[in-house]
C-alpha cells in the first residue's frame, strides 16, 4: 500500500512537473529588442553586418540551420542530403508544405531561383548589391557552385567545381535565407526594403533608423512563434540603451557595456545572458609600413601587452587571453602553441635586436564604436598605448567614423589597427582563410607557405587531416606574428528577468521564434 | 586685456583708466577676473600642482571615488582626476586664447578693409562673412575639422575660422559710424594717409566693443573647444582635455558618477570667469554708464 501511495505521489510530481512545464510557455506579447544601429538591409545576400542578420534571421530560414546554441548543423528547410562520394554531388531533399509569406509556395524551382540570382552575374536579378557573402564563401562568381539541379519538385542537386569541406556550414548561414521568387522579381533593387522568406516573422513595419517591426508569421512550418511581435530598436548610445532597460521601455539589449554588468547582476529585475564565445579581438600590425615589416618587432609587440590586465579592467572578466587568431570553442585550434606572455623584458631585448633600442614613432588606430570582441577601442587602445611607451615606443591615437575605418583598413592604409572578428559557421577557415590568407588579410601579410596550406584544408574531405593542417596553420602564424591576438570575449546580453528561452549563438545572431514573455 | 589696452594708449586718453576703475567697482567683473587669474595661475604651476602624472595608468585601479589618495576619484583608465583637470586647464585656455587672437587678427583685418573702403570689397568681405554666420557655428567647425583630420589644432583652427565673422562685423560698424566724424575730415584734409587713419584714429576708437566680444568669444571658444572633443573631433586620447574627458566618462555615469562630474564643472568654471569679465568689461566700457 505504502508502494503504491508513494509511486502514486511520484507520478503525480512528475505529473505536475511536465504540466507546468508545458503550461509555463506562455503565447502573445511584445518584444522590444535594443541595440546598436539600424539594419542597413532585408536581404540578407546583399549585406554583411549583424544588425541585419539579426532582423533577416526572423524573416527567413536557410536549407540546413545550426542547433540552437551551437554551429552543429540540422534540417531546416531541406530534411535530409546526401553527398556523392568524390564530394561534388550533394543533393538535397526539401520539405513539403512550405510556403513563403506571400502565399508562394517553397519548393526545388525557388531554390534553383535564389542560387541563381546569387551565383549568375548576367542573371536579370542579380542586382541591388555586392553579393559580397557569395563570392566570400564560395569564391566569386559563379564560384565553386557550377551548377545548380532541379531534380523533383523538392529535391535539388548542387554540382560543385571543387571539394569544399564547409560546404554545408557554409549553407547554414544567415546570408543564404531563401527569399521568395515571386517578391524579388517584383520588387527587384528594392527588395531590401521588403523582405519575404519562410521564417517565423513577417516584416511588418521598418521605420530606417529607428525601428524595425515583425509579426509572428500564422502559417509558419514549424511551432508559431510564441510572440506577436518584436520590435528591434536602434538606441546607438551603449548607456542610454542600459537607462532604457532599466526603465523598462525595452526588453532585452545587446552591447552591455563591462561597466553594467555588476548592475545588471545585482538588479533581480534583470537577467545575464552570456553569448558562446566564438570571436577575436585582434591588434594587427602592417606590413607595408616600417618597421612592422620586421618580425623581431612585431613579436616585441606581442610580448609588451598584458592581456589578463585589460579583460580584468575592460571585459569585466568576460573574456580570455587569446593566443591564436581562432577560439577555441572551434574544432582544429592548436593548444599546443606557446602564447607570448606579458614580458617587457623580452619586448626591450626583440627591439634593441632588430634595431629600434631607441623606440619610433607610429599611428595606433581604434576602433570607433563598441564591438562585442572590444567593448571600448578607445580605452583599451590607450592601455595598449602605455603598455607600449613602457618599452619606448611612441603610439599616437587615431580614429575615424566606423564605414571610413572599415574602408581605410581594408585599403591597407592603417599601420597598425585594432579590429576583431565573429564567427559565421564554427569553421577554422571562417577565421584562418577570411582574416589572414593572403588574398584577405587587411594589414599586407602575405605567407605562400600559409596559403598552400589554407586552400589544401578547404579541398580536403577528411577532418583528421583538415584538423592537422589548421594546426600546422596556425604555428605559421604564432611565428609570423602578423597580429597581437587580444582576446576572444564572451558578450554579454541584458534581459529583463520576464524574458525566457533566449540561447544565444556563438555566430552572434539567433532565431527568436522559441522566446516568450512571463507576464 | 584693459590693463594691456591702457597702457599702449595711456598717453592720449584717460577714458581707459576710467573704465579699468570702473571695472574694478563693479563685482561681476572682478569675480570674472579672479576666476581667471586662477584660471592661470593653475595652468602655469600645473607641474607643481598636480598630485599626479596626468597620464599616468593604473587600469586595475578604475573608478575609485574620491578619498585622500585621490581628491577627486580616478577615471576610466585609473589615472587621477584632479591632475587630469590641472593639466586640462592648460589645454582649454591655450586654445580659448590662441583661437580668439586668430580670430581676431583675422576679423579685425577683414572688417576694416570692409568698413573703411566699402563698395565692392565690402559687399564682397560681408556677404562671405554672412555665409559663414548662417551655418551654425558648431556644425560648421565639425566638418572643418572633418576635412583636417581630428586632432586638437585642427580644433583651434576651426573654432578660430568660426569666430572670424562676428569680429570682422563689429569692427565694421564701428568704423562705418567712426569714418564720417569730423576728426577723420579733419586727419584726411591735413594729408594723412591711409594706414595712420586706420591705425591711429579708427582703431583705438572702435576698441571697447571688440574687447568685451574678445573676451566672451573666449568663454565661447572654450566652451567649442571642450563640444569638439566631446564629439572625438579635438584633442585625441590620451589628453586630459576637458571634454574629451567628459565624452570618456559617460560609460560609467551610473556606475562612477564623480569622473564626469568633475571635468563638467570645470568647464562651467573656465566659461563661467571669462564670461563674468566680459560682462563686467561691458558695463566698464560703456559711455552711457560714464557717470553713473
Amino acid at each position: 500500500m505504502k508502494k503504491i501511495i508513494l509511486t502514486t505521489f511520484i507520478l503525480l510530481v512528475l505529473m505536475s512537473v511536465v504540466v507546468t512545464g508545458a503550461m509555463a510557455q506562455q503565447q502573445g506579447g511584445t518584444l522590444v529588442f535594443g541595440r546598436g544601429g539600424d539594419s542597413v538591409g532585408l536581404d540578407p545576400i546583399q549585406v554583411t553586418d549583424g544588425e541585419s542578420f539579426k532582423v533577416t534571421q526572423q524573416i527567413y530560414d536557410t536549407l540546413v540551420d545550426y542547433t540552437p546554441g551551437t554551429t552543429e548543423v540540422e534540417p531546416a528547410l531541406a530534411t535530409d542530403w546526401e553527398v556523392s562520394d568524390d564530394g561534388l554531388t550533394w543533393t538535397f531533399h526539401l520539405r513539403e508544405g512550405v510556403q513563403f509569406h506571400d502565399g508562394t509556395p517553397f519548393n526545388a524551382e525557388a531554390v534553383k531561383f535564389n542560387f541563381d540570382r546569387w551565383r549568375l552575374e548576367d542573371n536579370p536579378y542579380h542586382i541591388g548589391g555586392e553579393f559580397t557573402y557569395y563570392s566570400y564563401m564560395f569564391q566569386g562568381f559563379p564560384g565553386i557552385i557550377q551548377e545548380v539541379n532541379v531534380v523533383d519538385d523538392y529535391t535539388i542537386e548542387f554540382v560543385l567545381s571543387e571539394k569544399q569541406a564547409p560546404f554545408l556550414n557554409n549553407l547554414a548561414m544567415v546570408p543564404f535565407g531563401i527569399a521568395s521568387p515571386t517578391a524579388v522579381k517584383k520588387y527587384g533593387e528594392d527588395y531590401f526594403k521588403h523582405p519575404v522568406g519562410t521564417g517565423a516573422y513577417v516584416l511588418d513595419e521598418w521605420r530606417q533608423g529607428d525601428r524595425v517591426i515583425l509579426k509572428a508569421n500564422e502559417n509558419y512550418w514549424r511551432e508559431r512563434a510564441y510572440l506577436d511581435e518584436i520590435v528591434f530598436r536602434s538606441i546607438p548610445d551603449n548607456s542610454a540603451r542600459f537607462m532604457e532597460l532599466q526603465s523598462g521601455t525595452i526588453d532585452m539589449m545587446d552591447g552591455v557595456s563591462p561597466e553594467d554588468v555588476e548592475s545588471v547582476n545585482s538588479n533581480d529585475q534583470l537577467q545575464l545572458s552570456l553569448r558562446p564565445s566564438m570571436n577575436v579581438g585582434y591588434f594587427a600590425m602592417n606590413f607595408n609600413f616600417e618597421p612592422f615589416d620586421n618580425v623581431k618587432v612585431r613579436k616585441a609587440f606581442n610580448y609588451a601587452i598584458d592581456k589578463q590586465a585589460i579583460i580584468d579592467a575592460f571585459y569585466a572578466g568576460l573574456a580570455e587571453p587569446a593566443k591564436n587568431p581562432m577560439p577555441p570553442s572551434i574544432w582544429g585550434y592548436n593548444d599546443d602553441i606557446e602564447a607570448y606572455d606579458y614580458n617587457p623584458e623580452k619586448a626591450k631585448e626583440l627591439l634593441t635586436e632588430a634595431g629600434y633600442e631607441d623606440g619610433f614613432e607610429f599611428d595606433l588606430w581604434y576602433l570607433p564604436v563598441p564591438r562585442p570582441y572590444i567593448p571600448q577601442g578607445k580605452f583599451i587602445a590607450q592601455a595598449i598605448q602605455s603598455y607600449l611607451s613602457d618599452i619606448g615606443v611612441t603610439a599616437n591615437l587615431v580614429t575615424y567614423d566606423w564605414s571610413t575605418y572599415l574602408d581605410k583598413t581594408e585599403h591597407q592604409e592603417a599601420p597598425t589597427y585594432m579590429l576583431g572578428w565573429t564567427g559565421d559557421n564554427g569553421d577554422p577557415d571562417n577565421f584562418l582563410y577570411v582574416l589572414l590568407d593572403k588574398t584577405n588579410s587587411n594589414n599586407a601579410y602575405v605567407s605562400e607557405e600559409l596559403h598552400d596550406i589554407l586552400v589544401e584544408a578547404q579541398k580536403t574531405m577528411d577532418h583528421e587531416k583538415r584538423v592537422e593542417l589548421y594546426n600546422q596553420a596556425q604555428e605559421i602564424i604564432h611565428e609570423d606574428a602578423p597580429w597581437v591576438p587580444l582576446v576572444h570575449s564572451t558578450p554579454p546580453i541584458a534581459l529583463k528577468s520576464n524574458v525566457k528561452n533566449y540561447i544565444p549563438n556563438p555566430t552572434g545572431t539567433e532565431k527568436l521564434h522559441r522566446v516568450w514573455l512571463e507576464n | 586685456m584693459a590693463e594691456k589696452n591702457n597702457k599702449v594708449l595711456k598717453k592720449n586718453s584717460n577714458p581707459w583708466l576710467e573704465a579699468w576703475r570702473r571695472l574694478l567697482k563693479s563685482k561681476i567683473g572682478v569675480a570674472g577676473m579672479a576666476i581667471i587669474v586662477l584660471l592661470l595661475l593653475v595652468a602655469i604651476f600645473a607641474p607643481m600642482l598636480a598630485p599626479y602624472d596626468p597620464y599616468e595608468q593604473n587600469i586595475l585601479s578604475r573608478y575609485k571615488s574620491p578619498s585622500a589618495q585621490h581628491i577627486l576619484g580616478t577615471d576610466e583608465m585609473g589615472r587621477d582626476i584632479l591632475s587630469r583637470i590641472i593639466y586640462g586647464s592648460r589645454i582649454s585656455l591655450q586654445v580659448g586664447l590662441f583661437a580668439v587672437l586668430m580670430a581676431l587678427v583675422i576679423g579685425v583685418g577683414l572688417g576694416l578693409i570692409a568698413g573703411y573702403y566699402g563698395g565692392k570689397l565690402d559687399m564682397i568681405i560681408m556677404r562671405f562673412m554672412d555665409i559663414m554666420l548662417a551655418f551654425p557655428s558648431i556644425l560648421l567647425a565639425i566638418g572643418i575639422v572633418a576635412i583636417l583630420g581630428p586632432q586638437l589644432k585642427n580644433a583651434m583652427l576651426a573654432i578660430g575660422i568660426i569666430n572670424i565673422p562676428r569680429f570682422a562685423r563689429i569692427i565694421r560698424s564701428s568704423i562705418i559710424s567712426i569714418k564720417e566724424s569730423e576728426y577723420i575730415s579733419a586727419a584726411k584734409a591735413l594729408g594723412a594717409g591711409d594706414a595712420r587713419i586706420i591705425f591711429k584714429h579708427l582703431l583705438p576708437n572702435a576698441m571697447a566693443p571688440l574687447i568685451v566680444q574678445t573676451t566672451l568669444s573666449i568663454a565661447t571658444a572654450i566652451l567649442e573647444a571642450a563640444a569638439l572633443s566631446f564629439l572625438g573631433l579635438g584633442a585625441q586620447p590620451p589628453s586630459p582635455e576637458w571634454g574629451a574627458m567628459l565624452s570618456d566618462a559617460r560609460s560609467s555615469l551610473q556606475k562612477a558618477p564623480w569622473v564626469a562630474t568633475f571635468p563638467g564643472l570645470a568647464i562651467i568654471f573656465g566659461v563661467l570667469g571669462f564670461n563674468l569679465l566680459g560682462d563686467g568689461l561691458r558695463d566698464a566700457l560703456d559711455p552711457k554708464m560714464k557717470n553713473v
